[in-house]
């Protein structure tokens, strides 16, 4: 029972937090790439909290590696940018990925060091598609703009950073 | 008399001016129209020439070069990699599939493209589908047996007037090795149609340096891989090592869109300036002819004609040499994206399409005929105000 208990209120914790990135009067939650790789279990099948966003309309901020045509109708939205950041971060998988379908051809300046924002139908789950091939999170009639915005803080107001380990 | 008929002899009344003026808004319209049916045209034939693998693997250096000259025939081709970083990539889990390419001579401007039948293969993510209009396809031939058969791109066989059968060479270097022809390709619409497909066997025994040489040379592997979210760790894998680089050939072709934008940018400034001399232009044509008229104009108002039919009458000129302008220039637009398009592709670039109607066409008319009736507006008025009795008065 305490289990029980403890796994409603650590769900219910969840979905605030969910509800919490999803602030500033935007009506539409914003999923975190650190969220999509936590919901995976064995066999690539999925929590039943990333789930309950299949079929609605989410936000995710990431990184567009252009793999289908040079239009934009079909990218990828990866944590990481793929092109040109040897120096940082090494590439990652399909758990941090996103495959993109857009409404329409984005007008936008392409930029691989650029992190977008992009707005469209969740799917999660595996999927097979003759052209796209195998996924596991796919936003479809998507929007995408550049993520403009991070907040830009005074050195007080940030606070002390955090300690070492 | 109705108005329409006042206003066209208003028109051929004035013939050299309304002329004049028609073929500056004709002019003015045409520079437009073509500016943007030949920028959508660049970018429109990228997109449908660009190629249905997602990676380029090729030897270190520029990223442009290694896609325009791989995918698009374009550039020249980048330094050589090795025949064993193809096998290498065929025996990766993480590949599906993978086509050797190597890229060289040419005859007659036209770029031989030696690579492997699986170059012409469908695959349900391929876009592009190869058929042959003559004869047959490139098949696998055994390393040490080339048959020196070509296969050639509709536009190819066209242009060289090559057809089944016949064989060439280009250069005295080349004439113990003549190809013939044993397939010409339908039209894929891309750059497929400017080349000639040879296989690699051929290819290396034709030319001097790989024909000695123990491992063989290619130009480009393209890459599809199992999963597409694999692509990030093959990209960067093979950019760290000293030998290889790989492109996604839509990050080039994106970036090279972003420097045409910021020339298209320059392109509407300049085209705006045109646009506004071209609209004060025929403002002044009719304020001239609304001066000049203002006798006449007091006569039909003494005659009975309302201020109303007069204003409609002035109007309705401006509204007509905008019309004709902008319909001369509509046609003249698409002849001069056709001619664009010619040098273009005469000059071995793309293949593009300008012959195409958008919605931008009908509404550009109606912008111009609507910006035209607009600079006849204060000549219009100028007529209206027209006072019968002081332009009546004798001129002596």
């Amino acid at each position: 029972m305490r289990l029980l208990r403890g796994s409603v209120l650590s769900s219910l914790a969840l979905a605030l937090a969910l509800s919490g990135a999803a602030s500033s009067g935007e009506d539409v939650p914003r999923l975190m790439f650190a969220q999509l790789v936590d919901a995976i279990r064995a066999n690539l099948e999925l929590t039943q909290t990333i789930k309950a966003f299949d079929g609605k309309e989410v936000e995710i901020q990431g990184f567009i590696i252009p793999v289908g045509l040079p239009d934009l109708t079909f990218f990828l939205l990866s944590r990481v940018s793929a092109l040109g950041n040897y120096c940082c971060e090494a590439p990652v998988g399909q758990d941090e990925t996103v495959y993109v379908f857009a409404a329409k051809a984005p007008h936008l300046v392409y930029d691989p060091l650029k992190v977008y924002k992009v707005r469209g139908v969740f799917e999660a789950g595996l999927k097979t598609d003759p052209v796209q091939g195998i996924s596991l999170y796919r936003l479809r009639q998507a929007w995408v703009e550049e993520a403009v915005g991070a907040k830009i803080m005074k050195t007080e107001e940030a606070g002390s950073p955090p300690p070492h380990k | 008399m109705t108005i329409v008929s006042v206003a066209l002899k208003y028109l051929r009344g004035r013939l050299p001016a309304s002329s004049l003026t028609a073929v500056a808004v004709a002019l003015g319209v045409s520079l437009i129209m073509s500016t943007f049916l030949m920028t959508q045209g660049i970018r429109d034939a990228f997109i449908l020439g660009t190629t249905d693998y997602n990676l380029i693997v090729g030897a270190k250096g520029s990223a442009a070069q290694l896609v325009l000259n791989v995918i698009f025939r374009i550039d020249l081709p980048p330094p050589n990699i090795s025949y064993t970083l193809y096998t290498q990539l065929q025996a990766d889990a993480r590949v599906d599939v993978a086509v050797p390419v190597m890229l060289g001579d040419a005859f007659n401007g036209f770029r031989y493209v030696a690579t492997s039948p699986e170059y012409f293969r469908p695959h349900p993510w391929r876009r592009k589908t190869f058929t042959p209009a003559a004869g047959k396809l490139l098949h696998d031939e055994p390393p040490d047996q080339p048959t020196f058969e070509a296969v050639l791109g509709a536009e190819a066989a066209a242009r060289t007037g090559l057809t089944l059968g016949d064989r060439f060479y280009q250069g005295e270097e080349m004439a113990e090795y003549p190809l013939s022809v044993v397939g010409i390709l339908r039209p894929t619409y891309g750059p497929d149609d400017r080349s000639i497909f040879l296989s690699l066997a051929s290819f290396w025994e034709m030319n001097e340096i790989p024909r000695s040489m123990a491992v063989k040379p290619l130009t480009a592997v393209l890459v599809r891989p199992q999963r597409l979210s694999d692509l990030p760790s093959l990209h960067r894998e093979l950019n760290v090592g000293a030998e290889s680089q790989a492109v996604l050939p839509s990050s080039v072709l994106l970036s090279i869109f972003n420097l045409l934008g910021l020339a298209e940018e320059v392109l509407k400034i300049v085209l705006a300036v045109v646009a506004l001399v071209v609209f004060l232009y025929l403002f002044v044509s009719m304020y001239h002819a609304a001066l000049e008229r203002k006798r006449e104009i007091a006569t039909m108002r003494a005659l009975g004609a309302r201020r109303a039919t007069v204003l409609l009458i002035v109007l309705l000129e401006s509204c007509l040499i905008t019309v004709i302008g902008g319909v001369m220039g509509s046609i003249g637009g698409y002849g001069l994206a056709y001619l664009g398009a010619r040098i273009i592709a005469q000059r071995g670039g793309l293949v593009l399409d300008p012959m195409r109607f958008t919605v931008l066409q009908p509404v550009l008319l109606a912008v111009v005929v609507l910006l035209g009736t607009l600079a006849g507006l204060i000549p219009a008025i100028l007529a209206y105000r027209t006072e019968v009795a002081e332009n009546l008065a004798p001129l002596s």
